[in-house]
């Protein structure tokens, strides 16, 4: 009993000690600007009848016009829209990549947790498997995954978020070993409590601010991911409108001076991978600054 | 030392098995014909049949497996579906093409970031350290191929500099080919500075801030000799990784790129081999890639023991 009162305050300590650091990242003008970019994509992707000028899929227009007003980013080959397009375009990759950044970090914290709590061979299988998928760069495992198992989101989703597991489990497990010899979990099992418990109740809360990091971070590359898997040939399936495709669809036709249906849909990606990555980075600063 | 590089060389072989069975899971995950998926649906059977004879392709699972796990530590990756032509005969020259272009994309990043990440790290703070880690973010963060698409539209159509098709012609001297190799490598480097800038930058800080860099001014030591004998020594080592683990990032990254400029490397063939599903080429570039990944990390590993004795007697124990 005596010894409950302090254990209380030091947790209590830490919860505080998050919550000021989460106040010191919502100041951060890079995480401000990220938020702006990254909102004003959402609304594109929820709303795009009421944003786009045209109908994305309404080729009835000029073929290859260049930019003008009307069709401020020009029209394409089929004579669609291209400002149209970019805006339809944002749907799919702000589904599929945040879908696949949280499965792989759900799966990863798990796997992590398990390997770095259990330890012995749970511990050792994992790390052999999980330095074999980080030989490899994701994008090209995902193109060979993707090609073998077909196109469509859930296989998108998934394939990536598999890919991103292994890499989140080694900085949980990293974490983890940090944790698993502090007083609180030994008081933990002391009390008897089953090792699911101390895992998911005692060392999850605590091991929070990696994983958060992680999250974000992985959000990043699941936008670059994606886009990238796309621009090959193994992003969404037709005839979704999705940036990666686009320029894919039309990178053949820069020789001959047509380079806004390329250019824009390529700035539409940058600017959403900035974004992202700046609120990363601004939530990692904060984070892993103690 | 010895039984570092031992060790180390065991835990690769482990490696390479489990790699080579992830790879050897993904191609066989759908049941299918694989001779028919070559062939088409209109094919004969008694062509399917022998197809499928003639690739190993009849035989159970496990004996596939056995066959490609050896081919794996035989370097023999066996024929290509398509073309009837040893696989590594394909692989081979295409990873010399992709490696001249990565080489390049090096040359021109490593120096370039390294003194980018140092100069800031010594004006940590300050506006142009701002400039420097906001711009490495930034770039780095974009993939490859979208860099690679606007390079070649300001770059080799509006301004006529470099080519927007990057195979040079055969017997093109080196001078030569750098005017075809020139915008894909920028493109590859682009990507590739942010990230060891700002590695760097970290580590010179870290090393900066450290009692033994102190103790080095405080004896008296002027500032060069302590940038080179204390800091860059200490700092260099995590840069030293990220260089080596990012040759498979490059690889990757190197997919995109190829594709845009249209050049006949590693990644246009694994492209190539996807479309037209030919899985012998397919699997001998992924491993290929894996092979190059590990071996460049294994001598990452060795860089930073020679370095850091502390690293080699903890891991020789």
């Amino acid at each position: 009993m005596s010894t409950a009162p302090p254990a209380t305050i030091v947790l209590s300590e830490r919860k505080q000690a998050r919550r000021e650091k989460w106040r010191l990242v919502f100041r951060r003008p890079s995480f401000i600007v990220g938020v702006a970019i990254v909102l004003m994509w959402v609304a594109c992707a929820l709303f795009p009848e009421l944003i786009a000028p045209h109908n994305p899929l309404d080729y009835r227009t000029g073929k290859h016009l260049s930019p003008r007003w009307g069709h401020i980013f020009g029209t394409d080959a089929l004579g669609r829209d291209v400002l149209s397009r970019v805006i339809a375009g944002a749907r799919d990759v702000l589904k599929i990549a945040p879908a696949a950044a949280v499965l792989g970090v759900f799966f990863g914290v798990i796997l992590g947790l398990m390997q770095g709590y259990l330890g012995g061979w749970v511990d050792l299988i994992g790390s052999r498997i999980v330095e074999a998928f980080l030989s490899l760069p994701v994008v090209l495992v995902g193109l060979l995954a993707i090609t073998t198992l077909g196109r469509s989101n859930p296989v998108v989703i998934g394939v990536v978020a598999t890919l991103f597991t292994p890499i989140v489990a080694r900085t949980v497990r990293a974490a983890v070993l940090a944790e698993r010899d502090l007083d609180y979990v030994t008081s933990a099992k002391l009390r008897g409590e089953s090792k699911a418990f101390i895992m998911f109740r005692e060392i999850l809360p605590n091991v929070s601010g990696p994983i958060v990091v992680e999250l974000t971070v992985r959000m990043g590359y699941a936008v670059f991911t994606v886009a990238t898997l796309s621009f090959l040939g193994a992003g969404p399936p037709p005839p979704s409108p999705d940036w990666g495709a686009q320029v894919s669809d039309t990178y053949n036709n820069l020789i001959a001076d047509f380079w806004w249906p390329t250019f824009f849909p390529a700035m539409a990606i940058a600017t959403l991978v900035i974004a992202v990555s700046l609120i990363a980075d601004s939530v990692q600063s904060v984070m892993e600054a103690s | 030392m010895k039984r570092f590089i031992l060790k180390r060389v065991a835990s690769m072989i482990v490696t390479l098995w489990l790699l080579s069975t992830i790879v050897f899971a993904i191609v066989n995950v759908l049941p299918g014909n694989v001779a028919r998926k070559v062939l088409g649906g209109m094919a004969l059977e008694e062509d399917v049949v022998r197809l499928n004879a003639r690739l190993g392709t009849d035989k159970p699972l496990i004996t596939q497996y056995w066959v490609s796990i050896k081919r794996v530590f035989t370097l023999s990756f066996g024929d290509s579906y398509r073309s009837r032509v040893p696989v590594s005969d394909i692989i081979f020259p295409a990873l010399g093409r992709s490696a001249k272009l990565a080489l390049l994309a090096f040359i021109i990043t490593v120096p370039l970031s390294i003194a980018a990440g140092i100069y800031a790290a010594r004006r940590q703070d300050k506006p142009i350290d701002r400039v420097i880690v906001t711009t490495g973010l930034s770039t780095s963060a974009i993939p490859e191929f979208v860099t690679a698409s606007v390079l070649l539209v300001v770059f080799a159509v509006k301004l006529k500099i470099g080519k927007a098709y990057a195979n040079p012609p055969d017997g093109a001297s080196l001078f030569g080919q750098l005017e075809y190799l020139m915008l894909p490598a920028l493109a590859m480097s682009i990507a590739y500075f942010g990230y060891i800038a700002r590695m760097t930058r970290a580590g010179v800080i870290g090393a900066l801030h450290a009692d033994f860099t102190r103790t080095a001014v405080m004896k008296g030591l002027s500032q060069k000799q302590v940038m080179r004998r204390h800091v860059l020594r200490n700092a260099l080592a995590p840069t030293i990784v990220v260089i080596s683990t990012s040759v498979g990032y490059l690889i990757g990254g190197i997919i995109g790129v190829e594709k845009v400029f249209n050049y006949h490397g590693l990644g246009q063939t694994m492209l190539t081999a996807v479309n037209s599903s030919d899985i012998p080429v397919l699997q001998g570039a992924v491993l290929l890639v894996g092979m190059v990944y590990m071996i460049s990390t294994l001598l990452a590993d060795l860089l930073i023991a020679y370095l850091n004795p502390r690293i080699r007697l903890e891991n020789a124990r």
